[in-house]
Formats: C-alpha cells, structure tokens, sequence
C-alpha cells in the first residue's frame, strides 16, 4: 500500500531526502528507526518526481462570502508552495463544497490519476473583522485520500494574504518537518533621488510599505529574531549613528550607538540580547557587541586597519567579519569573545559575509571583476560561486530556512533590483521591480 | 486536528529593555521604557513610527581619546558651508594612504587653515563600488588620514570633525572609471567658531 505521508510524524525527512537527492545526486542513509520512510521515498523517486506534486483547489469561502478571495488566497498559496521549490503545483482549480467527502473524492480522483501526490483544501471564513482558514491536507495516494493534516488559522481580516502564506508554511511543515518560509517580511533601501529610506514588503515583494520618511540616507536594515524591530544606521541627526525602530508598532526609533565616528553595520545575536556593530570611535573601524540589556559595549577586534561588518553564527558562539588585516579585504571567524581569529577567504576582495541560519554555510560578496556571491563552509572549506553574473550580484540575505537567498543585482538595465534565489544559486528570479533602486535586503525571521 | 508541529514555533521572547535605564551616565534617560508584551501577531505595517530618536545606550560620544582633543559634540554638518580656499583630496580603490601629489594639496589646505580658527569638517568618500558598511569604514580611514595629515601639518585637532559618507554621496553618478576616481576623494568644509 502506498503510504505517503503519515500524521503526526514529520514527513519532513523523506521529503528532504528526496530534495537532496534531486540537488545534490546523494542519499542519506535513513536512520534505523525511521527506516520504514524508505518505502516512501522509494516511491517518490520511483515516479520520477523531483518534487511533490500538490493540487490546490481555490479555497471555499463559507457563508456566502466572495468566490474571489477563496481563489486570490489559494494563488498566493499556490505560488508560495512552488517558490519553496519542494513542489509541483496545479491550481486553478474550481472549490471543493465544505462537508462532502463524495465531491471532495471525485474532485481529486483525476489529478491523483494523473500523479499528483496531495491535494489541499482551504476553507474560508470571514466572521466580523475576522478571517479564518480551515486547511486540509490530503494523501492522493491513499485510496481513501486519507486526511494527514488539519489546521485552522485565524488573522483579522485585513491580513488575510498572511493566512494563505501560513497555510503554505503549513503544508512545507507538514513534508518537511520545518515550516516554510512565506509568512516573512524583506527589509530594503529604497533608493530615489537625494534619500534613501527603508521600506519593507511581504517575501514575495506585496505590499511595499515605507518604514522610514526622513529624507536623509538610512542603510543597513537588519531584523531582530523577535521580527519586532529592524537596527539601521542613519544620518538623520547628521552623523551616521546606529538606530533602532518597531515597524509594527507606535513607538520612538532609539539611538543605540551614537559615538564620534561611524556607527554601522549591526547584527543582532541569535538570542536578541546583543547587536555586533562597528564603531570607530577608539580611531579606526572595529568590531563591538552591544549588550542590549546592560547597554554596555565590549570591544571584539584590535587592528590598525579595517574591521567591520559582523555575522553571528546560529548558536551564538562565533562571529564572522570583514577585515583588512591580511591586506584587502577578507572574511575572518572569530569567537563571540573576539578570540581565536581564523582566515576564512584567501583570494579576491570579499565583505558581507552573513552566517546561513542552519549554520552550514557562510555566504559572502567577493569581487573579481564583477561582484558575485559566493559560499564558505566556516572552516573554509566547501568554497563555491552560488552567481556568475550578469551584471553585480551583491548583499546576500538568508531566509529563515536557510534554503533561499534574497541579493541584490544590477543585471537589469544597470539599475539595483533585489533578487532571490536558492542557496546552491539555482533557481534566480526577480523580485523587486522597485522605482529607484532596491538593495541592502535583510529577510525576517518567520513572523509569530 | 492539529498535529504535532515537527519544528519550533517561534517563539517571541518578552523583551523587557532596560536600554534606558543603564549605560548612559551623562544624558540620563527621560522616558523609561520597556517593551509592551508581544501582541501574537504584528499589526499591518500601518503604525507610523516617531521619527524622534529617544536616547539609547550608546548616545552619550565617547570620551576623546588621549591626545586628540576632538570635541566631544561637535556642530551637525549641515552647519559647515563650502570653502574654495580647501581643495578636495582623492584616493586609490580600496586605499586610504595619501598620494604623494594630494600632500601637496593637503600642505596648501593647511598652510590656509593656520591662517584662520575656523572649524573644518572633514568628508569620507568611497566610489560606488563593494558593499554600504565596508565604505563606511574605507570612508572614515580616508577622513581619519586626511585629518592625521593635517595634523601632522601642525592644524589643531579640536578644530577638525571627520564624518563617512561612505558611497553615499557621490559627486559623480556614472559607472565608469572616471567617475569613480572623483569619488573616491576627502572633501572639506568650514564653519566660523
């Protein structure tokens, strides 16, 4: 018997499998005491299929409410799930009547015939200002289309496009053991004529919003872990101090460092507490950590020449930065207590490392010629080009996942524009068609 | 249902920020604040935030350095006007050491600043070219040098205020060899005591 995906436990590890399997050409051995996942993955490959093939009906709106957003919500969903790149996707398919298992079965009968492995549901209600989604998921293998996954998930109303990107990170949850990535926001500069200012927008480019309105050049926005507040060096009072501001709520941007000098580059520690930044105020560009709590800052690197641009490591325990110390400039490690300093990049000229969030990975610009981006195992080994052109592709940002890339390119007609793409580099596609220009992209964590 | 989610949720952790409680000893904080619990979801980005800083825990300036009397609030930039008596200084990629030809410049600059006690602002620039954060710091090397040079050319240190813009601020906007080589230069600015 055919047994795709079974409830509860994390299908996650045979979907991931199958993933690494079409990227990379390896398999893992399946752990003894999951082994009996092999079956399914067996039959996976057995089908030639790089990717779960999902149908996704437009959702069923409950209670006479509009047909139109039942079906909106179930594009965004479906375009979620195939930008994830674990999935083949069909929609565009009529609804399914609520409560009716016989429409339900004979709705999926054909796409099942044709391969398709799953098949979701979405049911949708809104109540006052409120909108809920009942999502469904089904294994089209199963004879009986058994229902491996239910969930309901409620948002006010006028984020109702969250609720369909939720359902997404729901049904990768559901194959993969580790939700998706649509429920996140990019952070950006927004470049126009004498300003520049932050703005940010869903991870697929909707709803742009501006974030700061003060007509000077604000740069380098970066989320803390929390999605709550976004760290950015501004010249708004003149001189380029380190701030901090809550996009989501009423309240007051704060300075966090505003000393003689540069105030730049902030990275907030996986656990919130701290920010790693350069100041320059003991005379030339050094790594610190600012202790959010104490407010005390501790001095990390000691070198007459360039040190600057910081990126934790997921557990906190390293920190990797630029510095010029080797002469040009050079990705280093160091531990969180600014010892132990090791030499990661040895050709080209490279800056903004970022840490991948699984920790496997540290992606980086190098210019060589042009700028494109490349990857680094932290004990320097794994050296990969993840771009090779057109144009500059500059100022990686992981998502939470630490599947996908967004980055910054000027491939088209010269003009920054961010891009994303998935951290092998594959898959690059477009994702800002912005006025100005879009670049300095910093990826959210998910949102709670 | 609801099955069991294979991965953590994230989790919000309650913030409480004593940021304006400690670590600034000189400008005492006026608003105590700490964070409201989190709300579950963030509202639709339509709040709009203040764009009036509150003081955090860096906003007091270091105390200058032994040996550089830098003045400790110096004047905000827009105060500084524009000076044909100062000519600007320009740099190599990646390289903040001054040229040979641009001494010369700089021994004018300051033969001409020993001649009054105007305040000067030193300008950082970069080309267009790497990441904001790298020529920032290749910005502040620049202004730091030029200000060292001049220095060394017996101009009073308190008198000098250097800032990065980085390749914030180009002069020149095409992205050409040319125009980055105007780019990567120190400018300067006065401002009557």
């Amino acid at each position: 018997m055919n047994k795709l995906m079974r409830p509860g436990r994390p299908l996650g590890f045979l979907v991931g499998l199958v993933v690494l399997a079409a990227l990379g050409g390896a398999l893992f051995s399946p752990p003894a005491a999951r082994s009996q996942a092999a079956d399914v993955l067996l039959n996976v490959l057995a089908t030639g299929a790089k990717k779960l093939n999902i149908v996704i009906p437009h959702f069923t709106v409950a209670g006479g409410g509009d047909p139109q957003l039942g079906r909106s919500l179930s594009q965004v969903t479906a375009r979620d799930l195939t930008f994830s790149s674990l999935f083949s996707v069909v929609s565009d398919v009529p609804p399914i009547p609520a409560g009716d298992p016989a429409a339900l079965k004979a709705a999926f009968a054909n796409f099942a015939a044709a391969g398709a492995h799953a098949g979701l549901q979405g049911l949708l209600t809104l109540r006052g200002d409120r909108a809920e989604i009942e999502m469904r998921l089904h294994d089209l293998t199963s004879p009986e289309f058994r229902l491996i996954g239910a969930k309901k998930l409620e948002l006010p109303a006028a984020q109702a496009r969250r609720l369909a990107h939720k359902v997404a990170d729901e049904v990768v949850l559901q194959f993969t053991g580790e939700a998706g990535v649509a429920d996140t926001k990019v952070a950006y500069v927004s470049q126009r004529p004498g300003s520049k200012e932050l703005g940010m927008m869903d991870y697929d480019g909707a709803s742009p919003t501006r974030v700061t309105s003060n007509n000077s050049i604000n740069v380098s926005p970066v989320w803390s872990p929390d999605t709550r507040s976004l760290a950015f060096t501004s010249y708004m009072r003149g001189y380029p101090y380190l701030y901090r501001m809550f996009p989501f709520e009423n309240r007051p941007v704060q300075v966090l460092a505003g000393f003689l000098g540069i105030n730049t580059s902030p990275a907030f520690s996986p656990d919130g507490g701290s920010v790693a930044l350069t100041l320059s105020r003991d005379g030339n560009p050094e790594v610190y950590v600012l202790n959010l709590t104490s407010g005390a800052f501790r001095r990390l690197t000691t070198h007459s020449g360039i040190d600057t641009e910081p990126t934790w490591s997921p557990t906190g325990r390293e920190i990797a930065f630029v510095s010029e110390r080797a002469g040009g400039a050079h990705i280093f490690v160091m531990d969180a207590e600014g010892a132990n300093v090791r030499r990661l990049t040895q050709a080209g000229f490279n800056t903004q490392p970022r840490w991948s969030p699984k920790g496997d990975t540290i992606v980086f610009t190098s210019r060589q010629g042009n700028f494109d981006l490349w990857g680094i195992a932290p004990n320097g080994s794994s050296l990969r080009r993840l771009t090779a052109g057109p144009g500059n592709n500059e100022g990686a940002s992981w998502a939470p996942n630490g599947r996908h890339l967004v980055f910054q390119s000027n491939r088209l007609a010269g003009a920054y524009q961010l891009f994303t793409m998935l951290s092998d580099g594959s898959e690059q596609q477009p994702l800002t068609r912005a006025p100005g220009e879009a670049t300095s992209a910093s990826w959210s964590p998910r949102l709670p | 249902m609801v099955h069991r989610r294979g991965s953590a949720l994230l989790v919000v952790p309650v913030l409480v920020l004593s940021l304006f409680l400690v670590g600034c000893p000189k400008r005492p904080a006026t608003t105590a604040a700490s964070a409201p619990p989190p709300t579950g979801s963030p509202a639709p980005s339509t709040a709009a935030p203040s764009t009036t800083p509150t003081p955090g825990p860096g906003m007091t300036p270091s105390p200058a350095a032994p040996g550089t009397a830098t003045p400790t609030t110096p004047p905000r930039p827009s105060e500084f006007r524009e000076t044909d008596n100062l000519k600007d200084v320009f740099f190599d990629f990646d390289k903040y050491d001054i040229r040979a030809s641009d001494a010369k410049v700089l021994d004018t600059n300051a033969t001409w600043l020993k001649t009054n006690n105007d305040l000067v602002l030193i300008e950082g620039h970069c080309d267009e070219r790497g990441t904001n954060e790298y020529n920032l710091a290749l910005g502040e090397r620049r202004a730091k040098a030029t200000m060292n040079y001049l220095v060394g050319q017996g101009v009073q240190a308190n008198r000098i205020t250097i800032i990065s813009y980085g390749k914030e601020r180009p002069v020149c906007t095409e992205h050409s060899e040319a125009c980055w080589t105007k780019n990567r230069r120190a400018h300067f600015l006065v401002k009557a005591r």
